[in-house]
This record gives structure tokens, C-alpha cells and sequence, in this order.
């Protein structure tokens, strides 16, 4: 019974996410980061362990009830990495920098015991957490002060239905050069739409082109910007439905293909990673052949498919807040954001 | 119970709704004998939990589940959902409300009212009912109109579905005229009635400057209620459910001072439910097919199959088995050699060997033994045995014994026929008709010729039905004209008073002006020839005439009248071969001497016969005469 108490903060958010209370990945990020916030400073717990222990049930829990979302476990799952860290702070084992001679003749049994209990490792957490939610709260400006490194005057440039990062992005860029933005669409929900009235009405010449005509305009276009739902460990993308083509096409063409993610994005696993429900998820097939077509829908079967999942070759460059990446050096990012041993829970 | 559901209630204004789980109908018998509605499995999971789930997830916080019978076993399912933290325990309260003595929806309603839970505007939810919708926005409309309307009672969700669509329950159809607010002039559920012919009310259409109707719509039992639904129901004992409750609405919209409004649901938005098992086939197909995105049968629980097959967990199924579209339970075991098409297995039910299921439900805990064939719309109730070889078609077969049983009907020792009395006699028709509507359920799925023939068909009858007027009832006027003229003549009646029996029943029988003109100068004609053809007739004849003068002026008012007239008197000339030409003079004469046709009329009339009938030459003296006349007239003149 205990357990299902300790859950109900989590319950909540997820059936936020569910009832689309929190829509985009900022709201549910910072939201996620609250709750583990209050979790350390409210909950009795006696050592660091207890506390991991806590934060791995919400991750697991998370992970259940919504296969597809990533955000919030990769905030809890990074969460986990700043306890490792501040608790070997605090107990003063942490040697700052490990050369290569002390990881070869580091005695494998001196592991740390984190049920040690430490009576700073409280505040300490409390500050470092406070750090990180200012890091989440500025990661969207972080990203959009480096348009100007990307973004070069009088280039067209092409991305896919509705992103706040990327509009703020696109919008930064458009403050210091002028550039031409092609919106694609984005069939069945047409989210394009609406980000290309927002850029228009910053004054940047928008055209908008239905999913089918990108190839066709990919030959002009100078470089792909857009956002994604996640970054997997190897580089690849889940992104929305209708990436793939729009980043074969810029294949084609040779034009660079760069991705705006937060650092909460970058998860660690694959496209079919071991105990991972379907990689997709499949939305009612209403917005592609609407109910109302009559006795067709009887006879069909309809599969309405939310992500494309892009293969890391096809991608040319990540930008987060702490700059550009290439794909291959993902690895590297996850290593920094996440401890080992929190990978797969 | 955490804090969070204690705090759920003694939040104020928590968004609240009512589930009436049970239908107070048979249709799922015998099934529904040991099974409650709520927790038929629907694709290995109960109803009521996608129910609670759409709730839930619609934003709703507080929800009444009414129910009436099997009340143990709901709560009991409640209880463990709550104790399991299902995902809509976190988000909504459910509270059980129990009441035994409840016969009809309008009862549950009623007694909801009495208790007084309920305390702003409220979520309706009819049994089975499953949706993707999200409420709060649709709450927040029908606030927006009570606002403007304070009569505003209720706003009915419908969604827009095609013809020919599987999920158009031919019971359920629906005609409804709504004006450019969404206001509900018109509501008729088409389904259960006989009737070809729908009248609208003139007014809906003088009082609006724009009415849509529509015929494209599928109920999805849900509703947005004001706080004034239940108070009315409470006042008028009479309201069974809610079409009883739109339908009073709208008949006695000025006394009541009450409106109705309606919503088409737009995109992904989906909405229906499990009425029959028609309906029941349609959402399993629909659930399967992603339509209730996010509401969604539990992926985990059930294995997806090829050729559209499901299957609980730990089925057994044998290799050489063919299977096409079924939906099985959990341990349902399936023996070599079956063939299941568009069947429904429950859970913890054995298939022998070389047995033939289609279109079928095969009920809990059943057995169907060796060899057996269970056919078109067959209903297992739980614990079914079928015998060997027994062959099962289109019956509802329940396993205890009933209390009256005819021999015909026992299949077995653990297999009886269930036969449905229909109660009352004069519903009957009505009755047997809904429950094929109902049942037919599995049968239209066969195959798209069937589909496509029905369709044409019933577009065939439609047409031909527009252009000819059943003949039934204009005999039966014109029998009923016949009848009153002759009493008047007898008891020498006055003629305003027969002329308003004569309006009386053209509206009893819906007969047009044009025909009430015809069969009103054919009748006085007819009854003139009741009398012996003798010297004596034509005065006989013409003091008939003359004593119906003020209904001939009443009828012969303009050409188009007088025209129907002369028509009248070709019919019953051509129709009794006895009659000379001189009748046909005679009456023409008098006609024209009386000034109750008109020469321009005659002529016109006499320019549409067949030249080289009979008829043609027994008029062609009289119209000669009058072509001379005018002549002699014209030239007079000048």
C-alpha cells in the first residue's frame, strides 16, 4: 500500500500527460522536475539508496503507463546521476578527475554504500536541483542565441509542423538576417499551419507546402531545421510521422540536417530496446480517412502511425544548449547526463 | 484511499457525472442472465472500464454509477480496480449508487434527483458507452449557451457517421433538424418505428431562418446535462429514457420552456456504445481498429493475431484451426480442425474438434462438443454445453432450465432454447421488428454484396415510394367520402357539415387537394348510378347535384379543381360501359350550365383524351356544341 501512496504525485502527472494537460515536453519537464523536487525535500528518506530506490519506482512506473513518453523519466533518470554525484560530494570520496592509470587500479570491491546515511546530502541536492531547473528554464534561449552560428542571410530554410523551439529559433535568426522559412504541413493534424502564421507574423517570409511537394523543394532549400519528440542512444530519431521522408529527401540533396533538442530528449535506448512496448504508437485512423467516409471504413483497416523513427545517418547535427553535436557523439552526451547503471531499470 | 480522493469530494465544483449502468432491456439475453452489462468483456475487457476511462480521462472528477441489478458483482469490480490504482482512480471519485426498485432509466434519474448529489451542469452517460471525447470543452459550450438560453436543458452528442457505415445501428438511426445554433428542432430515432414517411412541422421552418436536417449522424449516448434534467424528469413520470425525455422536450417545449441543443463531433473525436449486440460487434471492430484512440483494449493482455483474430491470454489454439476475425477470451481453448469466422469467444470456453462457429457468441465456461455447428446469430449463454453434432442456428441458448419449456427446445443437458415472449400484443410488430434490427447485427457484415444490395433497395422503395401515394389509404377515403355523402343525402345533413367530415378524413388518410377534388365529384357520381337506369335517373341525377351545389362550389373552386373534376367524370364513364353518351352530355351540360366548370376548362380537358377511345367520341358532341357557341358568341361581338 505504501508504494502506491508514494506514486500518486507521478500518477498525476501522467494522467496529465494523458489528458493532454501538459502538452509540450518543457511543461512536462519542468513539471517532472517539481515533483522529484518536493519528493526529496518532503519524503522521509533515510539514505541516498532509499531515495534512488524511490525515484527508479517512479521511472519504472513512468515507463509503463506511457512506453512513449521520455521526458519525465529522463529528468528523474538524470536526477538519479546528481544524487550519485552530490552524494560522493558529500562524503568526500569523489576524486574529481579520473585518469585512465586510477580507473585501471581502482579496487573493484571499494564500491560507494549509499546507505550510508548523510546529513547534507539533503540541501546539497536541493541547491544542485535549483541549478538545474534555471538550466531547464534557460535550455529554450540557450538553444535559439545560437541561431545566428547556423542560420547565414538570405537562406531558405525548411521545417516541419509546430515546435516552439524551433519557431523561437527560427525567430532569433530572423532578428539579425533575413531569411526564407518553408513550413511543411504536416498531414493529418496540420500542425504546420499555425507555425507558419506565428513566423509570419514575426515578419519572416513564410511559405507553407503540403508533405508531399518535399522533394520537390528540397533542391532549393539550404538546411532542414526541425524538432523531435526524442533522440535515441544511437543518434536516430523518434520524430514525428513524415521526418523521415522530409530527411531522405534532404539525403537526396545533400542539404544538412540539423535537430534543435533539449537535453532531456536524448534517452538512453533504441529503436527496439530490450523490455520497450512498440516503439510507436498508432492514433485513431479518423484524421486520415475521417468517420464519416461511409462503408469504406468497413472494409479497411487503417493504421494512423504518431512517429517516424530517422536513422542516425540522416541526421547531421544535433544543437543543444551546450552546442552542436554530431549523431555519433551520442553516446557521449548520454554518459554525461546519465549514470550507468540508470540506463534500463 | 490517499488524500487526493479526499480531497476529489470536498472539492466544490468538481466536474460530476452519472453512469446508468444497466439497460433495463433483453437484448443481451441470456448472457446478461449471469453477466452484468457493465462487465461484458469488450475485446478481454469490461465495458465499464473504458467507460470509467473516458471519464477520466475527459476530465471528469466525480462520478455516480447507478446500478440496479448484479449489484455485487460491480461494486466488487469496482473495489478491485480501486485497490489495483487503475489509471482513473487517481483523476475521479466513483461513488456506487444503489437502488433496486429502479425500472427504467427515467427511474435511476429520478432518484438521483431525490438523493441530490448533483450540483452544477452534468455528464450523462447512458450504458456502454464509450468514447475518446474530451468533455471539459463540450461542458463549457453547453455553459456558454445556458447563458443565452436559460431554457437550455441538455446538449445531445452526436457524431457524424456516413451511410453504409457498419457503426449505424439501423435501430439507433437518427433524424434531426437543428437551426444555426445547434438548437434541436427535430429529433426522431427512425429505428424502431414502421412508418415510410416523416413529417416535419411546418413552424421549424417559418420560425428559423435556417434549418439543417440531418441524417448522418450516430447517437453516442452521451449528453451534457444542465442541473434541470433531473427535476424534470422527476415531473414527468412518463419519461422512460432519454429519447422519451428529448421527445417530451420538444412537444411541450412552451409549456416546459425547456430547450434541447446538439453537438456534431469533429476529427479523431469518438463516441458510442454497447446497446445490442450489433452495437457490441461495431465498437469491438472500431476498438480494434485505433478509432477510441487513446482509449484503448490493453495491448499486453492481448495478443494480436493474424486475419483480425485476438486472443486473451493463455488461449490454445490448435494449428490446423481457421479463424477469421473472432475476438477469443482468456483460456480459451480451440481443438484441430475448427472454423471460427466473425464469432466472439469468451473466456475459459472449450472448442472440440471440428466444429463450424460463424457469426456467433459463445458465451463463458461454455463446451461445444465434436462436430457441432453453432450458426448465424447464435448466443451461448454462460456454461453451455453443446452436444455432439448438434447443429445450432440463429437461437439464444442459455444452460439452466426455464420455467416453461417446450420440448422442441432442449438441446442438451446443459443447453436450452431461450424463447423471448413478446408482452404486448400491439407492440409486436415493433417489438420483433427491433429485435431483427438488432440481431441482423452479424449477418450484414457477411460480405459486401449483401451490404451493397440492401442499400440499393431500400433507395428503389424509397423512390418509387415518392412517386405514387400508398393506394390503401385513398380507397379508403374515397370509401369513407362515399359513406358520408349518402348518409347526408338520406338524412338530408347540411353540407358545411359534410364537407368537414370530408377535410376531417382526407387529414386522417394524408390525400392531397387534387385527390379530394376527384374522389369527392367521383363519389356523388357513383352514387348516382346506384339508382335503376330508368326515365326517372336524370332527375334523379340532377337533384342529387343540386342538392350537393355547395359542395361542388366548396371543392370547384379554381381550373386545376375543375380539371380533376372532369377527370372524375372520364373515370366513371370509362369505368361503366353501360353509360350512353347522353350521360356524358347530360353531366357535362349541367357542369357547364351550373358554372361549375368552366368552357376554357372543358377544352383544355378534351385536348388531353386519347383520340380513338370511346370517351373521346362521347364528348366530342358536347365540346363541338361549345366551340360553336363561342364562335356564335365571338362574332356577335363583333
Amino acid at each position: 500500500m505504501t508504494h502506491k501512496e508514494d506514486l500518486s504525485d507521478i500518477n498525476k502527472l501522467i494522467s496529465d500527460i494523458k489528458q493532454k494537460k501538459l502538452i509540450t515536453s518543457y511543461e512536462i519537464a519542468l513539471k517532472t522536475e517539481e515533483i522529484v523536487e518536493a519528493l526529496i525535500s518532503k519524503r522521509n528518506w533515510k539514505h541516498a539508496d532509499e531515495l534512488m530506490d524511490l525515484i527508479k519506482l517512479c521511472i519504472k512506473f513512468c515507463t509503463e503507463c506511457l512506453p512513449q513518453e521520455a521526458t519525465a523519466t529522463n529528468i528523474m533518470r538524470h536526477i538519479l546521476k546528481v544524487i550519485r554525484e552530490e552524494f560522493e560530494v558529500v562524503s568526500k570520496k569523489k576524486t574529481e578527475i579520473q585518469s585512465l592509470h586510477q580507473l585501471v587500479t581502482a579496487n573493484p570491491n571499494d564500491v560507494l554504500d549509499y546507505t550510508t546515511p548523510l546529513k547534507d546530502l539533503k540541501m546539497s541536492l536541493l541547491d544542485h536541483l535549483s541549478e538545474y531547473k534555471v538550466e531547464l528554464e534557460t535550455s529554450t534561449d540557450n538553444i535559439a542565441t545560437q541561431a545566428a552560428e547556423h542560420i547565414h542571410t538570405n537562406e531558405i530554410i525548411l521545417t516541419v509542423g509546430k515546435s516552439n523551439l524551433v519557431e523561437k529559433f527560427l525567430k532569433n535568426a530572423a532578428k539579425k538576417r533575413s531569411i526564407n522559412v518553408i513550413v511543411l504541413e504536416q498531414a493529418p493534424l496540420y500542425q504546420g499551419h499555425e507555425m507558419a502564421a506565428r513566423l509570419a507574423k514575426a515578419n519572416i517570409q513564410t511559405t507553407i507546402i503540403p508533405d508531399s511537394a518535399v522533394f520537390a523543394m528540397m533542391s532549393r532549400v539550404n538546411k532542414v531545421i526541425i524538432g523531435t519528440h526524442t533522440v535515441l542512444a544511437n543518434g536516430g530519431l523518434r520524430a514525428a510521422s513524415g521526418v523521415h521522408s522530409i530527411a531522405l529527401a534532404a539525403k537526396r540533396y545533400s542539404v544538412p540536417v540539423m535537430v534543435l533538442s533539449h537535453m532531456y530528449k536524448f534517452s538512453p535506448i533504441y529503436s527496439a530496446s530490450h523490455k520497450q512496448e512498440a516503439f510507436n504508437v498508432m492514433a485513431s485512423p479518423a484524421n486520415v480517412l475521417p468517420y464519416s467516409s461511409g462503408p469504406i471504413l468497413n472494409k479497411v483497416q487503417v493504421l494512423n502511425p504518431v512517429f517516424d523513427y530517422v536513422p542516425p545517418e540522416l541526421v547531421t547535427l544535433f544543437i543543444s544548449h551546450q552546442g552542436g553535436n554530431a549523431p555519433s557523439y551520442v553516446y557521449r552526451l548520454l554518459s554525461e547526463l546519465y549514470h550507468q547503471d540508470d540506463y534500463y531499470l | 484511499m490517499s488524500n487526493k480522493s479526499k480531497e476529489l469530494v470536498q472539492k466544490e465544483n468538481a466536474v460530476q457525472a452519472i453512469i446508468v449502468v444497466d439497460t433495463f432491456d433483453d437484448e443481451f439475453l441470456p448472457l446478461s442472465n449471469d453477466i452484468p452489462h457493465a462487465l461484458l468483456p469488450l475485446v478481454n475487457k469490461p465495458i465499464i472500464d473504458y467507460t470509467l476511462e473516458f471519464l477520466s480521462l475527459g476530465g471528469i472528477e466525480e462520478t455516480f454509477l447507478f446500478c440496479c441489478t448484479h449489484i455485487d458483482a460491480i461494486k466488487q469490480h469496482i473495489n478491485k480496480c480501486v485497490e489495483n490504482a487503475e489509471e482513473w482512480t487517481q483523476t475521479m471519485k466513483v461513488n456506487v449508487v444503489v437502488s433496486e426498485s429502479c425500472r427504467s432509466f427515467g427511474d435511476c434519474l429520478r432518484d438521483l434527483d431525490a438523493k441530490g448529489y448533483l450540483r452544477g451542469d452534468f455528464v450523462l452517460v447512458e450504458p456502454g458507452t464509450i468514447s475518446n471525447i474530451n468533455l471539459l470543452p463540450l461542458l463549457e459550450k453547453h455553459n456558454k449557451i445556458t447563458k443565452i438560453d436559460k431554457g437550455a436543458a441538455m446538449t445531445l452528442i452526436f457524431q457524424e457517421s456516413g451511410l453504409g457505415h457498419i457503426s449505424r445501428c439501423p435501430k439507433e438511426e437518427v433524424l434531426m433538424a437543428t437551426n444555426s445554433s445547434g438548437r434541436v428542432l427535430f429529433h426522431k430515432k427512425l429505428g424502431t418505428t414502421r412508418e415510410r414517411k416523416i413529417e416535419f412541422p411546418l413552424e421549424i421552418f417559418l420560425e428559423n431562418s435556417t434549418v439543417s436536417l440531418r441524417h448522418n449522424l450516430k447517437d453516442t449516448h452521451i449528453s451534457i446535462c444542465s442541473p434541470a434534467v433531473l427535476p424534470l424528469f422527476s415531473d414527468n413520470f412518463d419519461f422512460q429514457t432519454r429519447d422519451d425525455f428529448v421527445r417530451g422536450l420538444l412537444m411541450n417545449e412552451e409549456i416546459l420552456g425547456m430547450t434541447v441543443y446538439s453537438n456534431v463531433l469533429k476529427g479523431g473525436q469518438f463516441g458510442g456504445a454497447v446497446t445490442n449486440w450489433r452495437t457490441y460487434q461495431t465498437l469491438s471492430h472500431e476498438l480494434k481498429n485505433n478509432y477510441v484512440y487513446p482509449v484503448q483494449p490493453s495491448q499486453k493482455h492481448n495478443s494480436f493475431l493474424k486475419n483480425d483474430v485476438i486472443a486473451g491470454q493463455n488461449a490454445t489454439i490448435s494449428k490446423s484451426a481457421k479463424l477469421n476475425n473472432v475476438i477469443m477470451g482468456d483460456n480459451v481453448k480451440i481443438g484441430e480442425n475448427v472454423d471460427i469466422s466473425n464469432s466472439f469467444i469468451f473466456s475459459n470456453t472449450k472448442v472440440e474438434d471440428n466444429v463450424t462457429i460463424s457469426l456467433s457468441i459463445v458465451g463463458p465456461n461454455c463446451l461445444v462438443k465434436e462436430k457441432s455447428k453453432i450458426l448465424a446469430g447464435t448466443v451461448l449463454g454462460k456454461g453451455v454445453q453443446i452436444e455432439k453434432e448438434c447443429f445450432v442456428e440463429d437461437a439464444l441458448v442459455q444452460s439452466t432450465r426455464p420455467d416453461e419449456l417446450d420440448s422442441r427446445d432442449v438441446l442438451g443437458k446443459h443447453a436450452f432454447r431461450l424463447v423471448l415472449d413478446d408482452n404486448e400484443p400491439e407492440d409486436v410488430v415493433d417489438l420483433a421488428l427491433a429485435r431483427k434490427l438488432s440481431r441482423l447485427h452479424i449477418d450484414q457484415n457477411l460480405g459486401e454484396e449483401s451490404e451493397d444490395d440492401g442499400f440499393s433497395e431500400s433507395e428503389d422503395e424509397r423512390s418509387s415510394y415518392t412517386h405514387s401515394p400508398a393506394p390503401d389509404d385513398t380507397k379508403l377515403f374515397f370509401t369513407e367520402v362515399i359513406d358520408s355523402l349518402t348518409r347526408g343525402f338520406e338524412d338530408k345533413l347540411q353540407c358545411d357539415n359534410l364537407i368537414l367530415e370530408i377535410n376531417s378524413s382526407r387529414y386522417a388518410y394524408n390525400v392531397t387537394v387534387k385527390e379530394v377534388n376527384f374522389f369527392v365529384i367521383k363519389a356523388i357520381l357513383i352514387m348516382s348510378l346506384r339508382q335503376p337506369m330508368g326515365p326517372q335517373y336524370f332527375s334523379q341525377l340532377q337533384r342529387l347535384l343540386q342538392y350537393f351545389v355547395p359542395i361542388l362550389k366548396n371543392y370547384l373552386r379554381n381550373e386545376s379543381a375543375m380539371l380533376d373534376c372532369l377527370q372524375a367524370v372520364e373515370d366513371v364513364a370509362t369505368s361503366n360501359e353501360n353509360l350512353t353518351e347522353k350521360w356524358v352530355m347530360f353531366v357535362l351540360q349541367y357542369f357547364y350550365d351550373k358554372d361549375h366548370v368552366t368552357e376554357d376548362a372543358i377544352l383544355k380537358w378534351y385536348s388531353t383524351l386519347d383520340k380513338k377511345s370511346n370517351f373521346h367520341a362521347q364528348v366530342k358532341p358536347f365540346t363541338d356544341w361549345l366551340q360553336e357557341a363561342e364562335e356564335a358568341s365571338s362574332s356577335e361581338d363583333e
